[in-house]
Formats: structure tokens, sequence, C-alpha cells
């Protein structure tokens, strides 16, 4: 396909054929290549106070670590939530971002389980 | 010593499935074939409950014990873009990774420092953390030991997802008992002529003298009998060879009785099969068409013809639709109900390197073609197609139990309620 990108001029050549560089790749920025890494919908805005409003995309990456106080997708009774994870006495909380809900202890035997941690968050029309 | 691996994803349609609904995870969950005909992947929940591979979905859907069961149309750009993720975590694992399958990937694990079983259950961990797929690890000297290993990994639970036959004489244990038809290569009928000369089990087969191997199993035999005596004869290839051929075929939603309908088919067909001939950079000297009634339904009538036309080498959709067409005129014959139809491209070799004295492709063809492809890319496939492939395309595979794609399409990814 013939594209134009500021290098290849009719008339005067462009000073700047060497130095294109692109668009701006987003998927580049956020690295989604990476197999780890997967987008998902928010669904509520309890996060609210954290930036996170209904119909955001999250960044959530499976091979990270997370830690006390990081956002979380994690799986409990059969759905997928977005929680703030908490350590209290050496147990995993998935806390509410409004404290809607009582927290819920993370136990894979109960099938309540860490699914990734968010590493972002995209809006696309705010 | 060379040592191979290989990695298998368990049912790995279905945990496809599972990685992004978690109320699946201890259900009976069953994916379908093209046209949600048969059972193609099961949890080992569904197979607790009697459904067979390729037990045909429509005659066992009812039954009351089967209730529970979560059925699901194959999703095939979810399982493709789940199997690149699984392959790019095998790559921070093991130098070598050969794709062999969509869901098994031969591994090098040559000299890797530190303990192997180790490492291999590390790998496990992290394909299953990062993809959420769980796997078995099966290794050895050669790629023929490494896939029986990983059978066996996956056989017996005991084993725990592993199973190391770097060891002879592990090996001979297993191959004492295990029969020669769990072998890499050995069908059926090769299994049943082994049998009818007295060859049972693996160890029959490696000790039997390759004279006589030959005669039965010709040189492949030879070669899978030094493979499973540890001499390497396969190795690992990481990208797949050219293609010789590709193909483009379906079975119809429902029956195809109207030459217009087959028209539209087949262009489709035609279409699909040159947009993968172009992305792979080749050209083609050779179509065939051909199209079938339901080999099941023989009352119905049936006829099965093909028909196939040498051309000057092209990747050019419009010129390799017209001679599918051509071709499909000289096979129609209407009163018959079809099920199925394909295009297949044949002579295939590297694009613009065998053109004859009267065909140039002019630059034209080749940017209306190059923009096509950029059209569909962004706006999905089928997108800009000639309009010979029609617009409502009734005939088209049922896939009436499809999930959300949840990795390759925006408005499809997996949702999340905030809590």
């Amino acid at each position: 396909m013939s594209t134009y990108a500021g290098d290849r001029t009719t008339g005067f050549a462009s000073p700047a054929a060497d130095s294109v560089e692109g668009p701006i790749d987003l998927s580049e920025v956020l690295d989604l290549r990476r197999p780890s890494r997967y987008p998902v919908r928010v669904r509520g805005a309890t996060f609210a106070a954290r930036g996170i409003l209904d119909g955001d995309v999250l960044i959530a990456d499976t091979a990270a670590q997370a830690k006390g106080g990081d956002l979380v997708v994690a799986s409990a009774s059969g759905t997928a939530i977005l929680a703030e994870l908490k350590a209290n006495k050496g147990q995993w909380w998935l806390i509410s971002g409004d404290n809607s809900h009582a927290p819920i202890r993370v136990d894979p035997a109960q099938d309540v389980e860490i699914w990734a941690a968010v590493t972002g968050v995209v809006r696309e029309k705010p | 010593m060379t040592v191979y691996g290989l990695i298998d994803c368990n049912s790995f349609y279905c945990s496809c499935q599972r990685a992004f609904e978690p109320r699946l995870k201890r259900l009976p969950v069953v994916v379908l074939s093209n046209n949600d005909g048969c059972a193609i992947a099961r949890t080992k929940e569904a197979k607790a409950l009697g459904i067979k591979m390729g037990e045909p979905c429509h005659l066992v859907r009812e039954q009351r014990k089967l209730s529970g069961v979560q059925w699901y149309s194959s999703n095939y750009p979810l399982y493709a873009d789940m199997s690149r993720r699984v392959y790019q975590v095998l790559l921070d694992h093991a130098p070598r990774v050969e794709p062999y399958s969509i869901d098994e990937m031969f591994l090098d694990l040559t000299g890797l420092p530190g303990d192997l079983s180790q490492r291999c259950d590390d790998m496990r961990a992290a394909v299953e953390q990062i993809t959420k797929i769980p796997t078995c690890v099966g290794w050895g000297p050669t790629k023929a030991i490494a896939k029986l290993a990983n059978y066996i990994a996956k056989d017996r639970p005991e084993m725990e997802g592993l199973c190391d036959l770097t060891n002879e004489q592990t090996r001979n244990r297993f191959y004492r008992n295990l029969p020669v038809s769990e072998v890499w290569g050995i069908g059926r009928r090769l299994a049943a002529r082994l049998d009818d000369t007295g060859i049972r089990t693996i160890a029959q087969f490696v000790n039997a003298p390759p004279a006589h191997i030959r005669k039965i199993a010709a040189i492949i035999g030879v070669r899978l009998q030094a493979e499973l005596r540890g001499e390497s004869c396969l190795q690992l290839s990481e990208v797949a060879a050219q293609r010789h051929g590709l193909a483009c075929t379906r079975s119809f939603g429902r029956p195809i009785t109207t030459h217009s309908d087959m028209s539209e088919a087949v262009t489709g067909f035609a279409v699909r099969a040159s947009e993968k001939l172009r992305a792979e950079k080749l050209d083609a000297a050779h179509v065939s068409v051909f199209i079938q009634t339901n080999r099941h339904k023989r009352d119905e009538g049936w006829y099965a013809n093909q028909a196939s036309l040498t051309c000057a080498p092209t990747s050019n959709t419009l010129a390799l639709t017209a001679i599918a067409m051509r071709l499909l005129r000289t096979i129609w014959k209407d009163g018959f109900r079809y099920a199925k139809a394909g295009v297949m491209l044949n002579d295939l070799a590297p694009a613009g390197t065998q053109h004859t004295l009267f065909d140039i492709p002019s630059e034209q063809d080749t940017a209306l073609m190059g923009t096509m492809d950029a059209v569909n890319q962004r706006f999905g496939r089928g997108a800009l197609r000639p309009l010979s492939a029609g617009v409502e395309r009734s005939w088209r595979p049922r896939q009436n139990m499809l999930s959300p794609r949840f990795t390759t399409n925006v408005h499809e990814i997996m949702e999340a309620s905030s809590f």
C-alpha cells in the first residue's frame, strides 16, 4: 500500500526522510503482546476513588506479583471481579472499592483466586 | 546428551474457554467441531459423563444426565491467540521451541543447568499462571520418546503431570507394559498389521529385527524403532516447512441445493485461500474445487466430484475466484443436497518467482490485493470481498454457542465487575 509518512516527497526531498518514526503504537506502550497481558473491561464504578470508572479497559497481567494495596482481577463465586488486595494476619483479602461488600478471603480451595494484577487502565471516551 | 521435551495442553480448547469464565472451573465443558457437529475437546468432567470424542452433539444433548454440560462452538481466533501465549511463555524456559500443533510444543532441553524435573515443573506452573492452561510435560533423548513420556504424564495421575524417560531402565519398564499403538505415528491400521505378526507391546516393536519392521512399516517404522531406542532421527524444527498445498474447505450449516448459493460458498473459499496464499507470500499454479453431499445420508442421493486446472502462478483473489467458478460449473449437478465443498491451491512457489511470458501481474493488481488485505485486517475478515461471495450467506457453518473472542477483539474482552 502506498503510504506517505513524511519521507518520500515528489518535489523537494524531505529533510526528515531518515528520521521517520511513525505514529505511537499504544499496544506497544502497554506491552499487550506480552503473553501475560490481557485487556479486561470494568463493569461498575466502586473504584471511582482510585480513578477507575464503568467501561474502562484494565490491563491485567497474570505474571505480575500483586502486593497489598494493588488492584487485582480475581474470581469469586464463579465471576470475575475487580478488587483491592489487602494482607491481614498472613492471609490475602479482596476488598471492595466503596465498602459496599464485606471482604472475601483469597482461598483457592473455595475457588476464590487472584486471576491477574492490574498494571494499567485505558479510557476510550472520557 | 540431547534432551527433547514435549509439553501438551490438557483439553486445550476447553481450557481456553475456562481461562476467561471462572464459573466453568468445575463444570463439564465440551467444544464442538465446525458447524457445531461433534465433540472435539472435553474436560475430564465431560469425559466422566461418558461423552466420547467425535460424538454428535445433537444426538446426546437432550439426555438428562448431560443437562449440566457447557457446550461451546469452536472459537479458533481465541485458541490461536492462546496457543501463541503458551509458545511465548515456553521461550522463556527453553532456548528452542517447536510449535508442533496448536496445543503441543516440542522443547529443546539439552544442557540446561539444574534439575530437569524441577525445571519442567516450573515451566508448567508458569504456563498455568500466565495462560490459565494446565499442561503435562514428558522428556527423553528423542522426540518419539518425549511424545511417549508426555502420554504417560497425561495418562497417569500419579505422575503429577511430569514424566522423565531419559533413563533406559525406566523406558524399558514402560515399553514392556504399553501397547505399540501408543507410539507416535503408529495408527490403528499399522498397529493391527503389527499385531498380526505378534508385535503388541512397545518392547516387542523395539526388539523386532529392523528388516521385519521395514517390511510392515517401511522406513518410518525403522526410524521410529531407532528413536525409541534413544537414537535421535527427528530434529527440532522451529518453523513449519513451506507448504505444498493450501486448502479452504467447510461443511455447510444447512445443505446447499442451488448453484448460486454454491457459487457464493466456493467464491468465499477461494477468497480465503488466496488471502492465506498472500499472507505467506506464495503463488499457486494449480486450483481444485470439490463438492459433495452428506456421506452419512446416502438415501438422499450421493454425489461427489472434483475438478482441477493448471494456471499461471498467481495469488490474485479475482483470478483465482474466476478459475474456481469455471471449475465449479464443470462439476455442478442439480438435484442434490450438498453438505461440503472446498477450494485447494497447489503448486505453490514464492510469489513472483515463476512468471510466464504472457501473464505478468500488473502493479495495480498487486496494489489492489494489498489494499484488500489491509482493509480486511483492519475491519475484520470478509469486510471487503467480491460481491459474488454473497451478502447473506445463510449456508455459513452454524456457530450457535460461540463464546466471545476474549483476547483478539476489544468489543468482546473479559469483563470484571467492580467489587
